[in-house]
């Protein structure tokens, strides 16, 4: 027990830490879904078996026709490319100190802005109509971010409150059009639009297996990247992490802080509007009016699991993925409600949050070790040990 | 019975990556003054924070009238009649003095035999006889938020004596204090002595233990060098033994060279976020090759002065003229290029960034321009080089080098690598606002030195500071500030300490 605790520590103070921190989290993450499981009468085994399975990541017994292994994995990679994005536009706020609630609907409005104006259009070209639809998921977006920093600097409003009440005007107003306007009769929600302005192509026949193939990935990733080089390497990089950690430093140094704000902000937006249009336009093809997308939420479970590592939320999202994308298939083969996926990204969320805890129980841990093996043989430390055992537990 | 009313035996205390108490034995006798002298970090406020019940010693015991105690909370130590005055006041701002005092301790009543009832009445009176039993004037149905801070300090005095503590600790009690109010309130001490109570004097200010302490315990880095009889040790004794080397107590200050004005101040008045003229109508000229301090207890509108100048807070009338430019509306980063750089009052909320590396701090004025950045993309080898330069020249002690995160950083070194980024600047002004507050004798002798330097090499200084013998002893110039108004500006040579004090009371005619 006690050798375990100090391998642990040992991760927790050293250059990975932040690593450890998402391992350990997902850990007990699955240990403490486990024990809900185990409630609920089910074997938890099985469940994160199906998780996989529904992902892709392990054989399903038996799949219908035309489908295998390999369109459940593009399936989830269909769903991990808008998370991805969405996450990193939380991390880029973040950054600058700003907790952008409000990616939901910034993706909805890119979206909604690019199904009408692109989706419904039959005339373009699949090479004009693709790019035009990031081009619009970028403006729209970045300038809604803008507007929020816009609001915050001006004004003095909290980025939280302004980001709430813009995503229920969004909501609503983008509502308000589909219903009287774009909505598909049949099913309630918006029309669906033309696949020449879709991000994913679907019905991809590889061997005998229809699949649909996420051409936002790529985006993903290079966002990533370039986010990443942003923030490693930039002198605009720099100044938006100076006013994030110390606004009032970062005036004294010269830094112009309230166009650094609307400049992060902006970024934000505009990766938030891509993550709107990879999902609108890639994911689901089609909006439900008057509601917004839960993984503007789930972003930020991401974005915290990652350590606000741009590279990091990658496999993050990933593993968020599996349990919202995977639920499905876990729901029907199970007969657990599918809500549970939001349950356990909770917990994850409540885990990762920890982060700092750990890292300084760890420390702690550190810290009395090399007391007491400083201390040697010369002088015992009465009732320590056991002390120690008592706190690192 | 034991010859001690307080004795503290074998004492040691680990924090993560620090002893702060190792094997510290002392014994307190009933009726005296006892000192604890000692640099910053020396670990006085850690033993004292112990005996009053906020931190429990790893190893080691404390006696209470021969007694062993256990204190888990300061409730305890209250309870076997300690009382403490922190060096920030633990005060309700919006409640009154009396409420203050009575606060958990209050008396109560019960209203028709079962409503419980505060009777504030009875308190404010009571109040009242004690304060004037013990010369401490306050009167109880003020509010805390409109009285001044040495007011401030009278209520916390007060709040121990209401609780009927015989053990009284006061931790740096005259760091916020007027020379005439630190006059008043060692002779309140000397008051409580008289009436039998046991006094714990928490300073690094030599001067106040020779005045009022009779015996004195010198710690330093945690273990308790000496205790000695202060009327037996000269004031240099003490000081070699704090610092554990000899000390210098004056600068040696070549004669002031005069040059153009560098920066001309008009009528500068600046508001508050409640529109409440915090400076008023201030007026100054600083040439090349001068020091010029602005005297003043804190809170008459220093920071306010300084931060306008940097560019800070906006003024709103008047104008700020540096090396012949109007930079009253320029932005920041205008202003340094215009030849400013300043050491701002608070290291950690303005003068750094924490969280980030030592190098990192040490660009905040650079990083923008080459070789520091090209085209926008940061050059982190010209950092490192720069940062490993400056620890070199203003030997900033750093566990990690350049990759030392700051905050893990003492106060001194973190204050040595802000005058260091600034100083290299090497711009025509320089605002030192309170340079050595917190630090130690060593430190503040090391930056005394560079803003004498940085003086004789013509640049123009504005040194504000809350420690008037720092003024005095570095000043060409003085200009006393109080309430937002300059009360009076005049050569150092023309005014004494007593009388700058004065000026700082705001008495007019001196």
């Amino acid at each position: 027990m006690k050798k375990k605790n100090i391998f642990l520590a040992r991760r927790l103070t050293g250059r990975y830490a932040s690593l450890w921190v998402s391992v350990i989290a997902i850990l007990l993450t699955i240990v403490t879904a486990s024990i809900l499981l185990l409630i609920m009468g089910k074997n938890p085994l099985t469940a994160f078996a199906s998780f996989l399975q529904g992902c892709g990541f392990l054989a399903k017994e038996n799949y219908g026709g035309g489908s295998g292994q390999l369109t459940d994995m593009l399936d989830f990679l269909n769903y991990l490319t808008p998370l991805i994005l969405a996450s990193l536009a939380f991390i880029t706020a973040f950054k600058a100190g700003l907790f952008n609630i409000g990616i939901s609907g910034q993706m909805l409005l890119a979206g909604f802005t690019a199904t009408v104006l692109v989706g419904y259009n039959k005339a373009l070209s699949p090479f004009i109509a693709k790019p035009l639809v990031l081009l619009i998921g970028l403006i729209v977006g970045g300038l809604t971010g803008v507007l929020v920093g816009y609001l915050k600097y001006r004004f003095n409003i909290h980025e939280v409150v302004s980001t709430i009440m813009i995503n229920y005007i969004i909501s609503y107003l983008t509502g308000f059009f589909i219903n009287n306007y774009h909505v598909d009769m049949m099913t309630r929600n918006s029309k669906v639009c033309t696949p020449e302005a879709r991000l994913t192509l679907t019905n991809v026949m590889i061997g005998d297996m229809k699949c649909k193939i996420p051409l936002g990935l790529i985006i993903a990733i290079l966002i990533a990247l370039l986010v990443s080089f942003l923030f490693r390497k930039t002198v605009l990089g720099f100044e938006i992490k100076a006013v994030g950690q110390n606004r009032r430093c970062s005036e004294y140094s010269g830094i112009r802080v309230s166009r650094t704000i609307l400049i992060s902000m902006g970024l934000s937006g505009a990766i938030a509007g891509l993550a709107g249009v990879a999902y609108y336009l890639g994911y689901t093809n089609t909006i439900i009016p008057k509601s917004l997308p839960s993984m503007g939420y789930d972003s930020i479970s991401v974005a915290l699991l990652g350590s606000g590592s741009p590279i990091g939320s990658i496999f993050a999202a990933a593993v968020v993925s599996v349990f919202q994308q995977g639920s499905n298939y876990m729901s029907s083969s199970l007969g657990v409600a599918k809500e549970i996926a939001s349950l356990i990204t909770g917990i994850l969320l409540l885990f990762a949050s920890c982060g700092n805890y750990m890292k300084y129980l760890a420390g702690r841990t550190m810290q009395q070790t090399s007391e007491i093996a400083s201390q040697g043989s010369s002088r015992t430390a009465p009732a320590s040990p056991e002390s120690k055992e008592a706190k690192t537990k | 019975m034991s010859e001690y009313i307080v004795e503290m035996r074998h004492i040691t205390k680990r924090f993560p990556g620090i002893i702060a108490n190792n094997d510290v034995s002392i014994g307190i006798r009933k009726g005296e003054v006892y000192a604890l002298l000692g640099e910053n970090g020396a670990g006085k406020s850690t033993l004292m924070s112990m005996l009053f019940g906020m931190y429990e010693p790893d190893e080691g015991e404390i006696l209470i009238d021969g007694k062993t105690v256990t204190f888990h909370s300061s409730t305890d130590a209250a309870a076997c009649s300690i009382g403490m005055v922190h060096q920030h006041f633990k005060l309700v701002e919006p409640f009154t003095i009396a409420e203050n005092i009575v606060l958990g301790v209050e008396p109560m009543e019960k209203r028709l035999g079962v409503l419980p009832w505060v009777n504030i009445r009875k308190a404010n009176e009571q109040i009242s006889e004690l304060s004037k039993a013990y010369g401490l004037e306050v009167n109880p149905t003020d509010r805390i938020e409109d009285v001044p801070v040495s007011v401030r300090q009278r209520v916390e005095i007060l709040k121990m004596l209401y609780r009927g503590a015989e053990i009284m600790i006061f931790d740096e009690p005259t760091a916020v204090l007027t020379p005439q109010e630190i006059d008043f309130l060692l002779q309140i001490i000397d008051n409580l002595r008289k009436d039998g109570k046991t006094i714990i004097l928490i300073t690094h200010k030599i001067a106040e233990i020779k005045r009022i302490a009779d015996r004195c315990a010198i710690l330093r880095q945690g273990r308790l060098i000496d205790v000695r009889d202060v009327a037996e040790s000269s004031v240099q004794d003490l000081a070699d033994l704090m610092v554990g080397r000899q000390v210098r107590f004056t600068q040696d200050k070549a004669a002031p060279n005069f040059r153009d004005p560098v920066l001309e101040v008009q009528n500068l008045t600046v508001r508050d976020e409640h529109k409440f003229e915090v400076v008023k109508d201030v007026s100054f000229t600083v040439h090349g090759g001068e020091i010029f301090a602005i005297a003043g207890v804190s809170g008459n509108g220093q920071e306010e002065i300084a931060d306008a100048i940097a560019g800070l807070v906006k003024a709103a009338s008047g104008k700020i003229i540096l090396n012949g430019k109007d930079i009253t509306g320029e932005p920041v980063r205008e202003r340094c290029l215009t030849g400013l750089s300043y050491i701002p009052e608070d290291r950690n909320a303005t003068g750094t960034i924490p969280d980030m590396t030592l190098q990192e701090n040490l660009a905040l004025r650079e990083y923008y321009k080459e070789p520091f950045s090209k085209k926008g993309i940061l050059q982190h080898d010209a950092f490192r080089r720069y940062a490993d330069q400056l620890i070199e020249t203003y030997d900033i002690r750093c566990a990690q080098g350049p990759d030392t995160v700051l905050r893990s950083m003492s106060g001194g070194n973190q204050q040595k690598a802000i005058v260091g980024r600034e100083i290299e600047e090497q711009t025509s002004l320089i605002i030192f606002v309170q340079p050595t507050r917190g630090l130690d004798i060593g430190a503040i002798e090391n930056i005394h030195r560079q803003i004498l330097q940085e003086r004789d090499r013509g640049a123009a200084i504005l040194l504000i500071s809350l420690e008037l013998e720092e003024v005095m002893m570095l000043a060409d110039t003085i200009g006393v500030l109080y309430r937002g108004e300059m009360l009076r500006i005049d050569s150092a040579e023309n005014m004494t300490m007593q009388e700058v004090g004065r000026y700082m009371m705001g008495v007019r005619e001196a």
